[in-house]
C-alpha cells in the first residue's frame, strides 16, 4: 500500500468517525427531545415547510453568485412569482401549472436583470435594487384581480409510502406537497452539477476569472445568462410556493421580505447548495422555534434579525480560521470581451 | 492577518454591544400624564351629541361642494385595514352627490408630506391620513395650510389637539374581542387558547387581554399563549404560529394581524382531519377563508366617522378632538359577516354551554354575549369589561376590586397581561 492510499484512508475514516458520531448525537438528542414530551416531528416539519421557499431562491441565488452576478431583487422576483403563479393557477385550473407560471414570471424578470447587468454592463447592486422595487410593484400590479380569492386548485399533501412510517425522519422529510420533495432533490442535483460536471466548472471559472474562461472557450455571456435566468426561476417558483402551495391565495405583501433572508442564506451557505440546505432548515428551524423561544423572552425583533446575525457571526468565524471564504473572486464586476 | 483578527473581534464587540444596548434600552420619558388627560376628557363629544348634530347637518340644503382626499398606507386590495377605509370612502361617496373622493394607496410613511400638498394642489378640501406613521407630517402639514383640514386616524396621545385645523379619530374593537373571548371561552375543550399578534403596542396588548378576559369570564381553567410576528402583513409567520399553537393543543386561536392566514390554517386543518379550531375574523368579513370554523369577528364602519366629518367640513367646521368609535354609535360591529353576530352553525354549541352572571343567574353563553352585545350599543350602560380584581401575570393586583380601568391607561399604555397568559416576552 503506497503513501497516498494510507493518507486518503486515513481521511476517509476520520470523517466516517465523525459522520456517525454526528448522527449519533443527533438521534439521541431528538430521542431526548421526544421522551421530554416535545413533538419533534412536527417540529421538523413545519420548518421543512418554511424552509422551501427559501430554499429554492438561495439554490438558485448560488448559482447566480457562482457566475459572479449578485441579484438583490430576489425579493422582487418572489413577489412577482407569488402573483403570477396564482393568476396562473386561475387561468389554468391547476397548482402545478401556477407554479409553472411562478417561475416563468422569475425568470422573465430575471431576463430583463441579464440584459441590463451582463449585456449593457450596469452596476449589479443598483439593477439589482430596481429589480426589487419593480417586482414588488408589478406583483401589486398583476395580483389585484385575484387578491384574497381563495384558490379551489391545490397540491395534495402526497406522503411517500414506506418512508414517511419512520418515526420523527419520515414527518420531518417525507410527509409534503411534491413542491418541497422538488427541493429537497434539486439540492444533491444542484450539488452535483456545480462541483462534479463540466458546465458546473464552466460556471464556477467565469465566476472566478472570467477572462481565463472566455480564452478556454467559454461563453461567459451565455454562462452568465443562463445562472441569472435560472436563479430567476427558482425565485419565482420559491414565491409562488407561498401564494399556491403554501397559503392558497395571494395578499400583496405576502413575501414579507423573506427574498432579503435568501440573500443572507447565500453567503451563510458559502455558495454551496448543501450549505443552503442546511441554513435554510436552520433558519426554519428557528422560526418554528419561535413558540418556546418566545416563552422564554426572546424579544420578536432578535428573532427577526437572527438570519443575519448568525450570517455575520459565520463569516467571522471562518474568517478566523480559513483566509479566504471561497466568494467568486468576480462577484460584482462586469465583464468585457477585450 | 493580524489586523483582519482584531477587526473580525471589534465586530462581535460591536453586535454584542449593540444586541446588550437594544436590551437595557432605556424607557422613553412619559410625556405630562395629568395635562393629556385633562386634554383628552376636555376634546370628546358623546355619541348622542354626535348623532343630533348628524341629523341637524342633514337637514341643512347643501350648496357648497366638498372634495375629500385620502391618503392609505397600504393597497385597497389588502383585505384588512386599507380596505376597511376604502369602503368607507366609497359609501359616504355614493351617499352624497355634493361630494367627490380622491384617494392614493401604498403611500410610505415619510412621504406623505408629499402626497397631503399635492391634493390640496388639487384642489381638496379636506384630507384624511389612515395610518399611525402618518401622524407628526399631518399636524406639520395643518399649520401649512391654515384654511385646510386635516384628519388623522389613529396617533399618538401627543398631538392630539395640538393643532387647531387637524383632528383624530378611531374605532376600537376590544369591546368586541371581549365577546369573541366569551364564545372562545365556551368552546374550547383543551382549555388552551391561542392568540397570534402582530405586535405589542397598547392596541394589541388591549385587545388580547380583553380576548382572554372574556373568555376566563366563562371558563375560569382557560389558559392562553401568545405568539408575536413583528409585522402587519406576513401570512407565512401567521401560518407557522398558528400551526405551532394547533400543535400545542389550542382549539380557538385568535389573532390581530391584517392578512387571513390564521383562518385560512384552521380551516386546512379542519380539512385535513376534522377537528375544528375556532376561530374569528378580523377588521373584514373574513367568513370565506373558514367557513366552517369562524365563529364571529371584528368589523369597523368608518362611513360613520367619514359622514359625520365631512358634513361638518361641508358647512367649514373644523374640530381638533380626538374620539373613540366604539360599538354604541356604530363605528364597529361584532359579526362572522355584517349583520350576522355569531356564525349561525355556532349558536347551538354556545346556547348548551351554562354561565352563572352576578346579574343574569344562570344562562348560557350565547345569551351572555347578546345580552353584553346589548350593553355595549347602549350610551348610557357603563359595563367595562377591564374591572378588577384582575392581577397581571407576575402577581401584581392591577385592578382592586370593582375597580375600572383608567381609560388613559386603556388607551395609550397598557403593556400588562392578566393571569393566565402566556406572554410573549
Amino acid at each position: 500500500m503506497n503513501l497516498a492510499t494510507k493518507v486518503f484512508s486515513n481521511i476517509l475514516r476520520k470523517k466516517t468517525l465523525a459522520l456517525i458520531i454526528g448522527l449519533a448525537a443527533v438521534v439521541l438528542f431528538v430521542s431526548y427531545l421526544e421522551l421530554s414530551g416535545v413533538k419533534t416531528g412536527s417540529f421538523l416539519n413545519r420548518a421543512m415547510v418554511f424552509a422551501t421557499p427559501l430554499l429554492f431562491g438561495t439554490l438558485g441565488e448560488i448559482y447566480a453568485e457562482r457566475s459572479g452576478i449578485l441579484n438583490l431583487g430576489i425579493e422582487g422576483m418572489m413577489s412577482t412569482g407569488a402573483a403570477a403563479g396564482i393568476l396562473g393557477a386561475f387561468a389554468l385550473r391547476s397548482a402545478w401549472a401556477g407554479a409553472a407560471v411562478g417561475m416563468i414570471s422569475g425568470a422573465l424578470l430575471a431576463f430583463l436583470f441579464a440584459i441590463a447587468v451582463v449585456h449593457l454592463r450596469g452596476m449589479q447592486v443598483p439593477a439589482g435594487l430596481g429589480l426589487f422595487m419593480f417586482g414588488l410593484g408589478l406583483s401589486g400590479v398583476i395580483g389585484v384581480t385575484h387578491a384574497g380569492e381563495k384558490l379551489p386548485y391545490i397540491f395534495t399533501k402526497t406522503p411517500i409510502p414506506v418512508l414517511s412510517d419512520i418515526p420523527v425522519l419520515g414527518e420531518f422529510l417525507f410527509q409534503h406537497v411534491p413542491l418541497v420533495y422538488l427541493a429537497l432533490i434539486l439540492v444533491p442535483i444542484m450539488w452535483f452539477v456545480l462541483f462534479k460536471t463540466r458546465l458546473g466548472l464552466n460556471i464556477r471559472t467565469v465566476g472566478e476569472n472570467p477572462a481565463a474562461a472566455d480564452s478556454a472557450g467559454v461563453n461567459v455571456f451565455r454562462t452568465r445568462y443562463l445562472c441569472i435566468i435560472l436563479g430567476g426561476a427558482l425565485a419565482g417558483l420559491g414565491g409562488a410556493f407561498f401564494s399556491v402551495a403554501w397559503m392558497h391565495y395571494w395578499l400583496e405583501g405576502m413575501t414579507a421580505g423573506w427574498g432579503w433572508v435568501v440573500i443572507a442564506l447565500t453567503i451563510f451557505a458559502l455558495w454551496n447548495p448543501l450549505g443552503g440546505l442546511l441554513g435554510s432548515l436552520l433558519f426554519g428551524g428557528v422560526h418554528a422555534f419561535q413558540f418556546e423561544l418566545q416563552g422564554l423572552g426572546f424579544p420578536i425583533h432578535i428573532l427577526g434579525m437572527l438570519p443575519y446575525l448568525v450570517t455575520l457571526i459565520t463569516l467571522i468565524t471562518l474568517l478566523l480560521f480559513r483566509r479566504r471564504l471561497g466568494a467568486p473572486s468576480a462577484l460584482l464586476t462586469s465583464y468585457t470581451r477585450e | 492577518m493580524e489586523t483582519g483578527k482584531w477587526v473580525a473581534v471589534l465586530v462581535i464587540v460591536a453586535i454584542v454591544a449593540g444586541v446588550i444596548g437594544y436590551v437595557v434600552k432605556p424607557t422613553p420619558t412619559p410625556p405630562e400624564v395629568a395635562e393629556l388627560q385633562d386634554r383628552v376628557s376636555e376634546l370628546e363629544t358623546t355619541v348622542s351629541e354626535q348623532s343630533a348634530r348628524i341629523d341637524e347637518l342633514e337637514a341643512i340644503p347643501k350648496a357648497k361642494l366638498v372634495k375629500a382626499g385620502f391618503i392609505y398606507v397600504g393597497p385597497i386590495e389588502d383585505y384588512g385595514w386599507t380596505m376597511a377605509h376604502n369602503r368607507g370612502r366609497t359609501r359616504v361617496d355614493e351617499k352624497y352627490d355634493w361630494l367627490e373622493t380622491m384617494y392614493a394607496e401604498i403611500v410610505p410613511e415619510p412621504e406623505v408630506s408629499d402626497y397631503i400638498d399635492e391634493m390640496f394642489g388639487k384642489g381638496c378640501d379636506v384630507v384624511f391620513t389612515t395610518s399611525f406613521g402618518f401622524g407628526w407630517d399631518t399636524v406639520k402639514a395643518g399649520a401649512r395650510w391654515p384654511d385646510k383640514m386635516l384628519y388623522h386616524c389613529s396617533g399618538d396621545s401627543s398631538i392630539h389637539g395640538t393643532a387647531p385645523n387637524v383632528g383624530f379619530y378611531f374605532a376600537d374593537f376590544y369591546q368586541i374581542y371581549y365577546m369573541n373571548g366569551l364564545a372562545a371561552g365556551a368552546l374550547t375543550k383543551t382549555n388552551k387558547i391561542g392568540y397570534v399578534a402582530a405586535y405589542t403596542t397598547a392596541e394589541l396588548v388591549r385587545h388580547l387581554d380583553a380576548f382572554y378576559l372574556g373568555a376566563k369570564e366563562v371558563n375560569p381553567d382557560v389558559e392562553m399563549k401568545v405568539l408575536v410576528t413583528g409585522s402587519w402583513v406576513d401570512p407565512a409567520t401567521d401560518t407557522l404560529n398558528a400551526e405551532t399553537l394547533i400543535a400545542w393543543g389550542a382549539d380557538v386561536i385568535g389573532f390581530t394581524a391584517d392578512a387571513p392566514a390564521v383562518i385560512s390554517k384552521c380551516q386546512e386543518h379542519y380539512e385535513d382531519t376534522g377537528e375544528k379550531i375556532y376561530t374569528f375574523s378580523h377588521y373584514s368579513c373574513m367568513k370565506e377563508f373558514g367557513p366552517d370554523v369562524v365563529v364571529s369577528g371584528q368589523l369597523v364602519n368608518w362611513e360613520k366617522w367619514y359622514d359625520y366629518l365631512l358634513l361638518k367640513a361641508q358647512q367649514d367646521e373644523a374640530e381638533n378632538w380626538q374620539h373613540w368609535g366604539l360599538i354604541n354609535g356604530g363605528y364597529c360591529e361584532m359579526g362572522s359577516d355584517f349583520g350576522e353576530p355569531i356564525n349561525p352553525i355556532f349558536i347551538d354549541d354556545l346556547e348548551a354551554v351554562t354561565v352563572t352572571d352576578p346579574v343574569l343567574g344562570t344562562t348560557n353563553v350565547y345569551d351572555l354575549i347578546m345580552y353584553r352585545y346589548e350593553q355595549f350599543k347602549d350610551e348610557r350602560s357603563t359595563y367595562e369589561p377591564f374591572t378588577g380584581p384582575i392581577y397581571d401575570t407576575e402577581g401584581n393586583l392591577r385592578l382592586k376590586p370593582g375597580e375600572v380601568i383608567d381609560g388613559y391607561e386603556l388607551w395609550w399604555e397598557i403593556q400588562w397581561y392578566p393571569e393566565g397568559i402566556i406572554p410573549p416576552e
